[in-house]
């Protein structure tokens, strides 16, 4: 029993060498076909890796799936710390700084020259830190409002373009049916509230000159706080956990009404609720100020190449025709099933069929090109799975204990400075 | 022992290589080795999967990620930083907050699987039951059911709109029952602990209880003790070792608590990153890049554990050499 305990810490530091098994890179570098490993989750990788190895019998690439985001980051940075890094990997725009400072991606600037047109400038700013390009952009998350068209229709709520519209829809809900809640909106979305925030004029994180400014807790933020909070706290809208059985059961039900998030939202309710689609319609995000049409993204991600890669030329290659060509970006609406990153991705997308959810929004892809074709830029912080994990904690208490959410936000706002000053960053913040 | 009961085995150890054939010189060097070849597997085998790792989890909770200027936002390099991830998790009040709760979920699931399995394995050795070996099938049976698949199974009973408890106490117009909410989670977990628990510690049980020599009952009953009054002053006192043994395995496990937490965790909000000491652990090492903290949190809570253990034999231990003396 002891030794099971003793054995916990013995199990983190032999993960580090558990992980050398999958990434034994080869090749000799001058001569014969040379073998990528790539690191990847989702689905539809195998004709990916068909299309190209077929196309390129002197590149083959290997493809892994490491787990979801926050998993194969860690992994990715413990097999880096250990000189086992695969040649390529995709990471969370979010993550992606955490990589940089841990010396995991390669600047690939000298490589991507070629394909400069391939995304928008917001787009490369979420890979591209003081001109140096650290990634190529594979998919994007601009936010949206995803929602029951029928529901909505049924209780006679006009779908909201303003928060204000929305929070007034969400009082209407529960007022005309106290079984349905417009939306959940639970602590372990930061990425919706930093959106949202984003929205309202605040950058969570900002570098200049190498000094980091931390604006969780700045005003427009606090402010996002306490309209969310009215909204919990007068019962209009709930922060039960996403996507449990619980909240699965309401999908199917109907009585949980939409989900602001990236665009991305449908093909996840269409996993856990099939039998709803034809019922549900997308919408561009909700609005602080009235006529405003930027949003953030919320989601994606891109793929980076490793500094420990002996071929960083040929996995570069590999990245730009998976995430910037034709060929790669049909790959990635068809088989990963993803919303691309690149212009023709996007373009090559509006012709298309609408998602799975709502093939009767035969305009999804165009008001999707619309949403992503303004959009705000974001910088992610060293330290964004800390902040995640501070910002969840925090926040459930504040909801459970009945205190103000602004305190949560402040709290986050202290453990993320403190965390960077301790870590020796420069940060603005006191 | 005597001297003269080595001699034999002596004797024997020592004649082997000579019936090999070897040189009466190889004689002294073959005793001493053999013991070093037998005991060598395991030794090297402690020696690569615990001496090492421990030792490499102590030297890196000695060491922190710190920030070094170069590259776009500077880089993290590891650097000795002594004692400091000691002082940085022994200050936070978290690891304390997460002590208390388990303390709280000790307290129920401890006494509770405990009291169940002796009850049951005293039911199960009354001479008149019947059905014993299907009973103790049954009663074990959880106990072999993993715990992750326990949890989620346990978790889908605790959702309102899953629960067959809360649809009746709905139907009966009380409404749900907060299994995942508040201080109502306490009791959910030990719940899970206790119903997979049970059965392990009754098979210890039970087994002690077997290896009671019979004259003792019959001398019992002699004296006119009823079935019950043979268990309170006979079978009790008798399987004391093998209640102190599971005792101290379910303290250790109450500190080990982690898989029913953080499965479960998914499905309320009520569930902190940190509620128990192993998820701060597992957050630090896999979420937000502290190694050094994982380390030195389980460092602690390895030898607290161990001071735990060590002080309840102690306990016990002293109170029995009291009552013998």
């Amino acid at each position: 029993m002891r030794s099971r305990l003793l054995a916990t810490g013995a199990t983190l530091v032999l993960l580090g060498a558990g992980l050398t098994a999958c990434s034994a890179s080869s090749g000799s570098g001058s001569d014969g076909p040379v073998t990528l490993d790539f690191w990847g989750w989702g689905v539809g990788y195998e004709d990916v890796i068909e299309e190209w190895n077929d196309a390129n019998p002197d590149i083959q690439v290997k493809h892994t799936d490491a787990g979801g985001g926050d998993e194969s980051s860690a992994k990715l940075l413990t097999a880096s710390r250990a000189g086992n890094a695969p040649d390529l990997a995709l990471v969370e725009f979010t993550t992606l700084p955490a990589m940089i400072v841990a010396d995991v991606p390669l600047d690939i600037t000298e490589y991507v020259s070629d394909i400069d047109d391939a995304f928008t400038s917001g787009t490369w700013d979420q890979t591209r830190f003081d001109g140096a390009v650290f990634g190529i952009p594979q998919d994007v998350g601009p936010m949206a409002l995803t929602y029951r068209e029928d529901r909505l229709a049924e209780l006679g709520i006009p779908v909201p373009t303003t928060w204000e519209e929305f929070g007034a829809a969400a009082r209407a809900v529960k007022e005309k049916d106290p079984n349905s809640v417009l939306t959940s909106l639970p602590a372990s979305e930061l990425g919706f509230y930093a959106g949202v925030a984003a929205q309202a004029g605040s950058q969570w994180w900002s570098i200049e000159d190498g000094v980091w400014t931390v604006g969780i807790a700045d005003e427009a933020s606090l402010e996002v706080a306490d309209f969310f909070e009215a909204l919990v706290r007068d019962g209009a809208i709930s922060t039960e956990p996403l996507l449990t059985p619980e909240y699965n059961a309401k999908l199917n039900e109907g009585t949980m009404l939409s989900w602001p998030a990236g665009i991305w939202a449908g093909g996840v309710f269409y996993g856990v609720a099939p039998d709803t689609a034809g019922k549900w319609a997308m919408s561009p995000l909700p609005q602080w100020t009235p006529g405003d049409t930027k949003v953030a993204y919320q989601g994606g991600s891109g793929m980076i190449v490793t500094k420990g890669s002996e071929h960083p030329e040929e996995a570069a290659e590999f990245a730009k025709w998976f995430n910037a060509s034709d060929e790669g970006n049909k790959l990635l609406l068809d088989s990963r099933q993803v919303y691309p990153a690149s212009s023709i991705g996007q373009e090559m997308a509006a012709e298309s069929e609408p998602p799975a959810l709502m093939p009767q929004q035969t305009d999804f892809y165009q008001t999707a090109a619309d949403i992503s074709s303004e959009t705000i830029p974001v910088t992610w912080g060293p330290n964004v799975n800390l902040a995640k994990s501070v910002f969840e904690d925090q926040l459930n208490k504040a909801i459970a204990d009945g205190t103000p959410w602004r305190d949560a936000f402040a709290a986050t706002q202290k453990a993320v400075v403190d965390d960077m000053k301790k870590s020796g960053y420069e940060v603005a913040n006191d | 022992m005597t001297t003269s009961d080595l001699a034999p085995i002596e004797a024997s150890v020592a004649s082997a290589p000579r019936r090999g054939g070897r040189p009466t010189t190889g004689r002294r060097s073959g005793v001493r080795l053999a013991p070093y070849l037998f005991a060598g597997p395991a030794v090297v085998l402690y020696v690569v999967f615990m001496l090492i790792p421990v030792l490499y989890a102590i030297w890196l909770s000695l060491r922190a990620y710190r920030l070094q200027a170069g590259g776009t936002f500077g880089r993290r390099v590891e650097v000795f930083v002594g004692l400091e991830n000691y002082v940085a998790v022994l200050s936070d009040p978290e690891l304390l907050a997460s002590f208390g709760r388990l303390a709280i979920y000790g307290l129920i699931a401890v006494p509770l699987t405990l009291g169940l399995a002796l009850l049951f394995a005293l039911l199960l050795d009354v001479p008149a039951v019947r059905a014993k070996r299907f009973s103790r099938t049954a009663i074990f049976i959880p106990y072999a059911v993993p715990g992750v698949v326990a949890a989620l199974m346990w978790g889908f009973m605790y959702l309102p709109s899953t629960s067959p408890f809360s649809y009746l106490t709905e139907q009966a117009g009380w409404g749900p029952i907060p299994f995942l909410t508040g201080s109502g989670l306490f009791g959910s977990l030990a719940n899970i602990a206790i119903w997979g628990g049970v059965g392990f510690n009754m098979i210890i049980i039970y087994t002690s209880l077997r290896g009671i020599p019979d004259e003792l009952y019959e001398a019992a009953r002699l004296d006119g003790a009823n079935e019950l009054q043979i268990a309170l002053r006979v079978k009790i006192p008798l399987v004391g070792p093998a209640i102190l043994l599971t005792t101290v395995f379910a303290l250790i496990g109450t500190l080990q608590l982690y898989g029913e937490p953080m499965t479960l965790k998914p499905m309320t909000n009520d569930i902190s990153q940190t509620w128990a000491p192993l998820m701060t652990i597992y957050r630090d090492a896999f979420l937000t890049d502290n190694l050094p903290a994982a380390a030195a949190s389980s460092t602690i809570l390895a030898l607290g554990t161990v001071a735990l253990s060590l002080l309840i034999l102690g306990i016990v231990n002293r109170k029995r050499f009291g009552a013998r003396s």
